[in-house]
């Protein structure tokens, strides 16, 4: 999409700006697509007072979603349209604090019982708490959840959850208690049982096949949550409704009972212009992913505007080091050097996309400032590839070396904003210096499958958020996603080109019981990723939520999906 | 009246194979481009799996199972009404086309008629009034509107439609429209495009028929221009404009999956949007079928009411006389000879009707006519 700021930024009297809009809507209706910038700008104001007063009990949400959901199994909820809705409906044995990380007891009575090496937690239950199939919950079963979550169901194309490794078996030792075992120490799972991954189904649902967890079944998906689900319109709108019943937020939390709100509608619709303009105009209360040129007009035009940290791994550019033309250290130093992270933020984004000092975001477990550590410096980055060999130039300037281009492909990161303009910028940074940049074009299916290949994709651009230390393993480790392709036995890399320092140190991480140590373990794996010039973090990367000024008391859980336990309409 | 019954079992074969075919290239294609639906979804690092968990799906699914095998056993489910179930949700093919369905069959009749009446609308006002004089500008203005028509991007006419009729005016909801408001502005959107066609066609052939010696005739007799219209030259004039009204059924698809995405209507261009995007195989396969299924019905339909509408296309002699006399043309033709077979061109029948009912009156019409036989306008 073009960019929609509102065309008269600049005029404050009411009277210049009717006319300027006129004028310029006229002009517009001619000049294509301008014309959507100049007629949603002269949508109403939004003048509803800001006053906040006691929450009240009413009102349905109308909410936008740029994609439908495709399924409702917990630990594929990772998609932010599936997310949006689990987070609402499920709830799970702990609750993360949003802002401190701190961990609740929610579901259970306290926080789990851990043997000292971590490969046992016992969890004791609340009691009284009924699924939406009027079903209560159970220690066999939330042992049965787990069974499913930790080692998923290959017949039934459930696949396990990224964020519980190690897992063994559940043990039911009474009808309040329940014990979980790993084979190896696995210190991230008390963190697992609070995320919507591990959002708790009635026993009904666990045994659904994947079919049960897609569109046209959703309201066969019964969980504890605040909110069930009532009806479904395949492909355009979920609703979800108030539990009267629902009595057991997590304990500490000054809200308890029913959620404010009668129900959410989830809509969804791919035209981003029809999203943004159905809330500016006030036919809808909120919308999901506004991007960053729009901020400005959604606040101008008296909006609430909510840009919620993530909270994970900073949206960041990882450097293949198993391809040839990067494996020498020298030319990921230049590229590094070469790219002006600032003038990527200052020209894309907005202050609500800070600048990344470190790997992980600022508010993540495990953060470790390494400000500093990458300086933009095209001299040293044309100096460093000469010295690598590169100091021979071909034709449009590209450097050479035994007659191969410096040419690298960089993947297209569609769910992350704005990544074709931020590539693009790269492109022309590092053109500068004599290297070329490709933009792998295509499709989300396209993205993902040319990303598994080295001589396809050697700059992979991506970001993944989760509030544990784990996160860092989910992300590089060869085991999980990846995104170095660092993992043994692959065709296109020979074996002896495998860093197996990476694996170890998130190894060590993910094996170590405690917190001080954990802490320490995580930051010898970033301070190791950032010495290797295997990573360029850009910025930390949120998810920008408008609200219509009526909508009052509007969270997020630790990775920013919306959480509307708390949500009020004010009348 | 009669229709041919070997006709329509010719026709109705050839739909079958006009299906398979359609099946096995969709088939086929879907196969050839690199990557598939199940490594699209389960390898997307938002999951998380590893390579091996993302294998034993791969074998589960029966993703690796030779071509030649997938095709036979998709093939069988097709015949035996079993669409195979979506990759990327995992949700029947059966459910989701179901729910799509009727809405788009909703938007593509009330799209189809309104651009059917939008088209004679403009083809009959492009034609009809003075050609010279202070208003003959109505005439050329219509004239080009089928050319302006076309060239609107649908996405366009929607989003601003859109913006001008919902935000601005605050006439219709787009987030919890009522059944008839939400087909309002998809409808518009699909049928502006839609009529330009039918227009375009509709225009010609009126401006051909207009030209004919016997609509002259007819002229001469002291008919008003409005009573030619509708009973000399709209008959003639409706044979091109209902083939043409065949053909644009695929226009109508394209534009359902342009115009669906984005009012979000859930219907069949939606999921066609979105299985593209995903690489959803079987979801793409059976909307393929459909969409040839539709094709090929409505084609046939059209094809079947060519004798409904022209009685030149009918076979029996006595149905075609019966019918033929209601024409003027033919009325005033009584020394035209009875003997219609399919060999002669209508517009050999048109000739010597008009060339005897014009000599009986006294006139001379020299009128052009070129190896087809089509007539030319006397300068």
């Amino acid at each position: 999409m073009t960019d929609l700021r509102p065309p008269h930024r600049a005029t404050g009297v009411p009277g210049a700006r009717l006319g300027a809009t006129t004028r310029r809507s006229v002009l517009g209706v001619g000049l294509g697509l301008g014309a959507l910038a100049a007629l949603s700008a002269c949508t109403p104001t939004d003048t509803d007072p800001l006053t906040d007063g006691p929450p009240v009990n009413g009102g349905v949400l109308t909410y936008f979603e740029p994609q439908t959901w495709t399924l409702l199994y917990p630990p594929s909820v990772g998609f932010y349209p599936n997310g949006g809705i689990m987070n609402n409906i499920s709830a799970r044995l702990l609750w993360q604090d949003p802002e401190t990380l701190e961990l609740f007891p929610w579901l259970a009575t306290a926080l789990p019982e851990i043997s000292a090496d971590a490969t046992q937690f016992t969890f004791t239950l609340r009691q009284g708490v009924t699924y939406s199939d009027g079903s209560p919950l159970t220690a066999a079963n939330v042992a049965k959840n787990f069974d499913l979550f930790g080692r998923g169901d290959e017949s039934r194309t459930l696949p396990v959850s990224e964020q519980i490794s190690n897992y063994d078996r559940a043990e039911v030792l009474d009808d309040r208690r329940v014990r979980f075992h790993f084979t190896a120490p696995s210190p991230g799972f008390a963190q697992a049982t609070s995320t919507m991954n591990a959002g708790l189904l009635a026993d009904s649902t666990l045994d659904l096949d994947a079919e049960g967890f897609g569109p046209g079944s959703a309201t066969k998906i019964h969980t504890a949550g605040p909110f069930r689900i009532t009806a479904e319109t395949i492909g355009t709108k979920l609703s979800i409704r108030a539990r009267e019943d629902y009595d057991w937020a997590p304990p500490h939390l000054e809200h308890q009972g029913r959620p404010y709100l009668d129900g959410i509608d989830y809509l969804v619709n791919n035209e981003y212009s029809v999203r943004i303009g159905a809330v500016l105009s006030g036919q809808a209360d909120g919308v999901r992913d506004v991007q960053a040129p729009d901020e400005p007009r959604v606040t101008e035009q008296g909006l609430r505007l909510y840009a919620k940290a993530t909270n994970g791994i900073n949206n960041s550019i990882n450097f293949r080091f198993r391809h040839p033309l990067l494996a020498d250290i020298r030319v990921r130093r230049a590229l590094i050097a070469a790219i002006d992270r600032q003038e990527i933020v200052d020209k894309l984004f907005t202050p609500n996309y800070p600048l990344a000092t470190g790997l992980l975001a600022q508010g993540a477990m495990g953060y470790t400032d390494q400000t500093g550590a990458w300086v933009y410096d095209p001299a040293a980055a044309n100096r460093l590839l000469d010295e690598a060999g590169w100091a021979e130039r071909g034709a449009g300037g590209y450097r050479v070396k035994d007659g191969q281009v410096l040419a690298l492909t960089v993947n297209t990161a569609l769910p992350q904003p704005r990544s074709n303009e931020v590539q693009t910028l790269v492109q022309q940074q590092l053109r500068r210096v004599g290297v070329r940049l490709s933009i792998n074009p295509g499709d989300q299916a396209k993205q993902t499958l040319d990303a598994l290949d080295l001589d396809s994709i050697q700059i992979y651009h991506s970001m993944v958020a989760r509030a544990d230390y784990d996160n860092l393993r989910s992300n590089y480790a060869s085991v999980n996603r990846d995104v170095f392709l660092n993992a043994v036995g692959r065709d296109d890399a020979a074996d002896d080109t495998v860093d197996p320092e990476i694996d170890r140190l998130l190894d060590a991480l993910a094996s170590e019981p405690e917190t001080e140590r954990r802490q320490a373990a995580a930051e010898a794996v970033q301070t190791y990723l950032v010495d290797q010039a295997y990573v360029l973090p850009f910025f930390e990367e949120p998810q920008v939520f408008a609200f219509r000024r009526r909508v009052r008391g509007f969270t997020t859980e630790p990775v920013g999906r919306p959480d509307f336990y708390s949500t009020w309409i004010a009348s | 009246m009669m229709i041919d019954v070997r006709y329509l079992w010719l026709r109705l074969g050839q739909a079958v194979l006009v299906l398979l075919l359609a099946f096995t290239a969709a088939f086929v294609l879907l196969s050839v481009i690199p990557g598939d639906g199940v490594t699209a979804r389960f390898a997307d690092p938002a999951l998380g799996l590893s390579a091996d968990q993302v294998a034993a799906i791969r074998a589960e699914t029966g993703a690796d199972e030779p071509l030649l095998t997938r095709y036979l056993i998709t093939l069988g489910g097709f015949l035996t009404g079993n669409f195979g179930f979506s990759v990327q949700t995992g949700a029947a093919v059966s459910t989701i086309v179901a729910a799509a369905l009727p809405s788009t069959l909703a938007l593509a009749v009330s799209g189809f008629l309104t651009a059917v009446v939008l088209g004679v609308l403009i083809a009959v006002f492009a034609t009809f009034g003075p050609t010279t004089g202070p208003r003959a500008w109505v005439r050329r203005v219509l004239d080009s509107v089928p050319s302006l028509f076309i060239s609107i991007p649908v996405f366009w006419l929607g989003i601003l439609l859109i913006q001008v009729f919902s935000f601005q005016l605050g006439l219709v909801s787009v987030v919890s429209p009522g059944p008839a408001e939400a087909l309002v502005l998809p409808t518009l959107t699909v049928a502006v495009p839609l009529s330009a066609p039918i227009a375009q066609v509709l225009i010609r052939s009126i401006t051909e028929v207009k030209a004919a010696g016997f609509v002259k005739v007819t002229a001469a007799k002291g008919a008003s221009e409005l009573w030619i219209l509708v009973h000399a030259v709209a008959r003639n004039a409706l044979l091109p404009g209902l083939t043409i009204v065949g053909l644009i059924f695929g226009e109508l698809v394209a534009g359902a999956v342009v115009t669906e995405t984005v009012f979000g209507r859930n219907g069949i261009g939606q999921i066609t949007a979105q299985a593209v995007t995903n690489r959803d195989n079987p979801i793409l396969l059976a909307v393929v079928v459909l969409a040839t299924l539709g094709y090929v019905v409505i084609n046939l339909i059209v094809d079947l009411l060519y004798p409904v509408v022209d009685v030149r296309l009918r076979r029996g002699r006595t149905a075609a006389s019966a019918r033929g006399l209601r024409r003027p043309s033919q009325a005033a033709s009584q020394a035209a000879p009875q003997t219609m077979t399919r060999q002669r061109t209508p517009d050999d029948r048109t000739k010597q009707a008009l060339a005897a009912s014009a000599s009986s009156v006294g006139v001379d019409l020299d009128w052009g006519t070129d190896d087809h036989g089509t007539r030319k306008a006397r300068p």
